[in-house]
């Protein structure tokens, strides 16, 4: 988890980085090029994706340092933001890309199928501030999965074996609880 | 769709995660674009979820990913080494000292309508005279290889130059004696491998070259030709 002083790197290296300075740049992807990635990579399940949604975020992040400010809150959440959107966006463009089938696990031969590991769900409650615990199960797996693996409804309803409305519902009331209980 | 407050904090919700997709998911973008409380709503679970992510074991992300993004942001920046010979020689090359090689600018005529002329040189750290120069010899189809301060091989040895492609197995080009300049022709197929990468390597290997088509010697040096 950054502390204040690593934030405020980061927020003094992103404003380097509106004013065009390449080493800056470089810093700043030596700094947080690493988490990215992991994100990447875990709702890819493949490297090249992976790779591909790194280096358009960083692309991005370039050209828009200036918009960041810390109304947009940490500046981490800010990039991983970034990142996590463009590789949800490259996910479903290359499943429309091989949308002949009429199946949603079909598209899924990309690796990202298989449970979610009990390692990552345990220090994912923990980060939440144990505000995840107090979800069924059902709610915050389906959660959990969908910010994981960037799975869709019908996707999850096809993994869980569960019909759509159901999924929509868990991960509708899921939120809900989870917003009243982080806001307190 | 009517923005009620309660609908803004469940779409919001739902765009974040990424379970908003498709129409539902564009039309929300625009929600965000013409309203504040829309943002916020963004922001708060943006933050939220994102500790999610920080919880991941970091992983670097291949060195390629760097250098592509460099080459997309700043093109005219020359990438001073093939971004894909590190990793994969780097075993080979691990016995060697690798000399790093830099770049002596020569004139030229300027050439037009012909593909650019290529040249370099590998220059030692230490020393002040290049110990091989190489450059295309124009419409020829060859490339001259000279050595200048390059020592004999070791006994049962010669050097051997290979074109390193971006993303294909190393081409030879032969053997290339030291002392006066040496000429290797270059096919169609070399020519073309050799003008996209623009990058040279000197390995050492048994008497007569390679046995088996791959360098199986030390790579002593790595050189990035220039268009003249």
């Amino acid at each position: 988890m950054p502390d204040a002083q690593e934030q405020d790197n980061l927020i003094a290296l992103l404003g380097a980085v509106a004013h065009q300075d390449r080493t800056a740049f470089k810093r700043l992807y030596d700094r947080v090029s690493g988490r990215m990635y992991s994100l990447c990579h875990k709702m890819a399940g493949q490297r090249d994706l992976a790779e591909e949604a790194l280096q358009d975020a960083f692309v991005r992040i370039w050209h828009n340092a200036g918009e960041y400010h810390r109304d947009r809150g940490a500046p981490l959440s800010w990039m991983l933001s970034i990142a996590r959107y463009r590789t949800l966006d490259l996910i479903r463009a290359r499943q429309r890309h091989n949308s002949d089938a009429q199946d949603p696990t079909e598209h899924l031969e990309d690796g990202r199928e298989g449970p979610l590991d009990t390692q990552l769900r345990l220090s994912g409650a923990d980060a939440l501030t144990g505000c995840l615990e107090e979800l069924n199960h059902s709610q915050r797996d389906s959660i959990l999965l969908s910010y994981y693996r960037g799975f869709t409804h019908d996707e999850l309803a096809a993994i869980l074996k569960t019909p759509i409305g159901t999924v929509k519902s868990w991960i509708r009331r899921g939120l809900l609880s989870l917003k009243r209980c982080l806001e307190q | 769709m009517k923005k009620t407050p309660e609908r803004i904090e469940r779409l919001a919700s739902e765009y974040v995660l990424g379970s908003l997709t498709g129409g539902a998911r564009r039309r929300f973008e625009r929600w965000m674009v013409d309203d504040r409380r829309v943002r916020q709503e963004v922001r708060f679970w943006e933050e939220k979820l994102g500790v999610l992510a920080q919880v991941l074991p970091e992983q670097r992300p291949r060195k390629q990913v760097w250098n592509a993004i460099e080459q997309r942001l700043w093109p005219e920046q020359k990438q001073r080494r093939s971004s894909w010979i590190w990793p994969t020689w780097s075993a080979l090359a691990s016995l060697a000292v690798v000399i790093l090689a830099s770049v002596l600018l020569v004139t030229s005529e300027e050439s037009i309508d012909t593909p650019p002329h290529l040249a370099g040189a590998v220059v030692s750290e230490q020393g002040d005279a290049p110990l091989w120069l190489i450059n295309e010899a124009q419409r020829t189809e060859r490339l001259n290889v000279r050595s200048v301060a390059a020592s004999q091989a070791d006994a049962g040895k010669d050097y051997e130059l290979w074109i390193v492609p971006d993303d294909a197995d190393p081409i030879s080009l032969g053997v290339v004696p030291v002392g006066g300049t040496h000429s290797v022709s270059l096919t169609p197929v070399t020519r073309a491998a050799l003008q996209q990468s623009q990058t040279l390597a000197i390995s050492l290997e048994p008497e007569g070259g390679s046995p088996t088509g791959a360098p199986t010697g030390p790579i002593l040096h790595v050189v990035r030709l220039y268009p003249l």
